[in-house]
């Protein structure tokens, strides 16, 4: 029979020790980096050049997936509203959907793979091969070095990212809401887009993506430089990077929706 | 001088280092010897600030690393210069922006052109030419990249050079100039090392001084011939199975 192992007090206490011991040090990475923000001329340059790396690399999947998202919105919306409700609605809810959620969000989950798996494993990968004590070796704080280039590069190139994923996202709903849906004509489009439109929603959407920059930034190089054991090792902390940085962002998304009610 | 002062380490319940007691005089090249595992790299990395001790003090020019503040232990990193196991070179940087790190200080970066004649002086002293500086650590040779490990570490102008199994994985060839660089350098630069290694031919043609770690215990700590003459059963133990003669 096979013997089922019992979950043990120590086991808890210690598995909430180590919870909260990694929180204290995300607390003080979080406290480096703050710090180093002090000192521009140590991270300006560095970040600006992985904020174009990050930006190119990641731009022609971010306007794929968002061309995407737009055509699903609108054949969706024409399928389940044609007949019941006025043609324009569906450049409202193509507005409404793109700008606030699959602009923003499909971003994020390409971001995350793109460049939380990227930045983990790299992190990771330097630490595991002594790259990050020869840092410190030669006087240099990886913190300046690598992470905050990292985070603010990241935070710097998330939100023209998102405006040009919901550019793309709105005329890939235009375009094949034409094609897909009889009798929808360009004017009935835009007068939905403008009907439902504030500027606010816009501004929105730029915050979420700035916040989404941080976050999987940060938690992708906290998490890359807690990596350890060897190849197998990084591979673990790429896979802990992409869940985390995951979670991160849909938990974000919730909890910012209140804003959306501010205008 | 480094001090050790009953240096103890552990990773979670395994005690690695055990109340070690090691001084290094001004200027000598002392090897650190003892089987795999034993706590060798631990004691070198807690010389400046890699690993901290759970107890005991680790003391460099007088100063307790322990307590030292960031920006002290920065100035300790600047004087000591460390050599990596597997050299552990930036690999995502050429050789020239991996010796241009180690040249300039942190907050006065200066153009690649103006630090590549420097750079190409320091791959000079290590016996490499200067095209060596636009290559990448991949397209290195083991060797090479341990070279270019020890110029990265002497970049600062160091008075101490700290070797993490400079010869590990290298063919004789190869192994015997990292020996004979190493013993260059301490007489051209005057520099005081610790040479971590388990290669018992390198370390008794490098050190004035052999010190055996067994067990997070230092066992033995002497001249080459003191080592050789040791009457201790453990010593004579890992003479004999390292030489594979009976010492």
């Amino acid at each position: 029979m096979r013997e089922r192992r019992r979950l043990r007090a120590p086991d808890v206490i210690g598995a909430a020790r180590g919870g909260l011991d990694r929180v204290g040090r995300g607390a003080l990475l979080a406290a480096a980096i703050v710090r180093t923000l002090g000192t521009p001329r140590k991270w300006v340059h560095a970040s600006l050049s992985q904020a174009y790396s990050m930006g190119i690399r990641s731009l022609p999947l971010v306007l794929f997936m968002a061309a995407l998202g737009g055509a699903i919105a609108s054949q969706q919306t024409g399928a389940q509203f044609t007949g019941g409700l006025p043609l324009w609605v569906t450049g409202s809810v193509v507005a409404a959907g793109v700008l606030t959620e699959l602009g923003p969000v499909l971003t994020a989950m390409v971001l995350v793979g793109r460049l939380g798996a990227s930045i983990a494993a790299e992190l990771g990968t330097m630490k595991v091969t002594e790259q990050i004590d020869a840092l410190y070796s030669i006087g240099r704080d990886p913190v300046t070095f690598l992470v905050v280039p990292r985070v603010v590069g990241g935070t710097l190139v998330f939100p023209p990212l998102v405006v040009l994923a919901n550019a793309m996202g709105m005329f890939a709903g235009w375009a094949i809401g034409l094609v897909a849906i009889d009798g929808l004509t360009s004017a009935d489009f835009i007068f939905g887009a403008r009907f439902y439109f504030r500027p606010w929603v816009l501004f929105f959407s730029v915050i979420k993506a700035a916040l989404f920059g941080v976050a999987i930034t940060f938690l992708a190089c906290f998490i890359g430089l807690e990596g350890r054991g060897g190849a197998e090792g990084v591979g673990r902390t790429t896979t802990a990077a992409v869940v985390a940085t995951t979670i991160a962002v849909m938990v974000l998304d919730v909890l910012l929706v209140p804003l959306l009610k501010v205008a | 001088m480094i001090e050790y002062r009953g240096v103890w380490k552990s990773f979670g319940d395994d005690p690695v280092l055990r109340g070690v007691d090691l001084t290094v005089r001004e200027g000598e090249t002392l090897v650190l010897l003892g089987p795999s595992g034993t706590g060798k790299s631990v004691l070198l990395k807690h010389a400046i600030g890699l690993l901290m001790p759970d107890r005991g003090d680790v003391r460099v020019d007088g100063l307790s690393i322990p307590d030292a503040s960031l920006d002290q232990l920065k100035r300790v990193r600047r004087r000591v210069g460390y050599v990596f196991q597997n050299a552990a070179l930036f690999d995502s940087l050429t050789v020239l922006q991996n010796l241009a790190l180690a040249l300039d200080e942190e907050d006065r970066p200066r153009p690649l052109r103006a630090v590549r004649p420097e750079a190409a002086e320091l791959l000079a002293r290590v016996n490499l030419q200067e095209e060596v500086l636009d290559l990448f650590p991949a397209e290195l040779s083991g060797g090479m990249r341990k070279r270019v490990g020890v110029a990265r570490a002497i970049a600062s102008r160091p008075r101490y050079v700290l070797y993490d199994e400079p010869t590990t994985g290298l063919d004789p060839v190869n192994a015997e100039t990292i020996d004979g660089l190493i013993v260059e350098l301490a007489r051209e630069l005057g520099v005081t090392s610790i040479v971590v290694t388990h290669d018992l031919e390198s370390a008794f043609q490098v050190g004035d001084r052999v010190a055996l770690l067994t067990e997070g215990v230092l066992r033995a700590c002497g001249s080459p011939d003191e080592i050789l003459e040791s009457e201790d059963p453990v010593v004579r133990r890992f003479m004999h199975r390292r030489f594979g003669t009976a010492v």
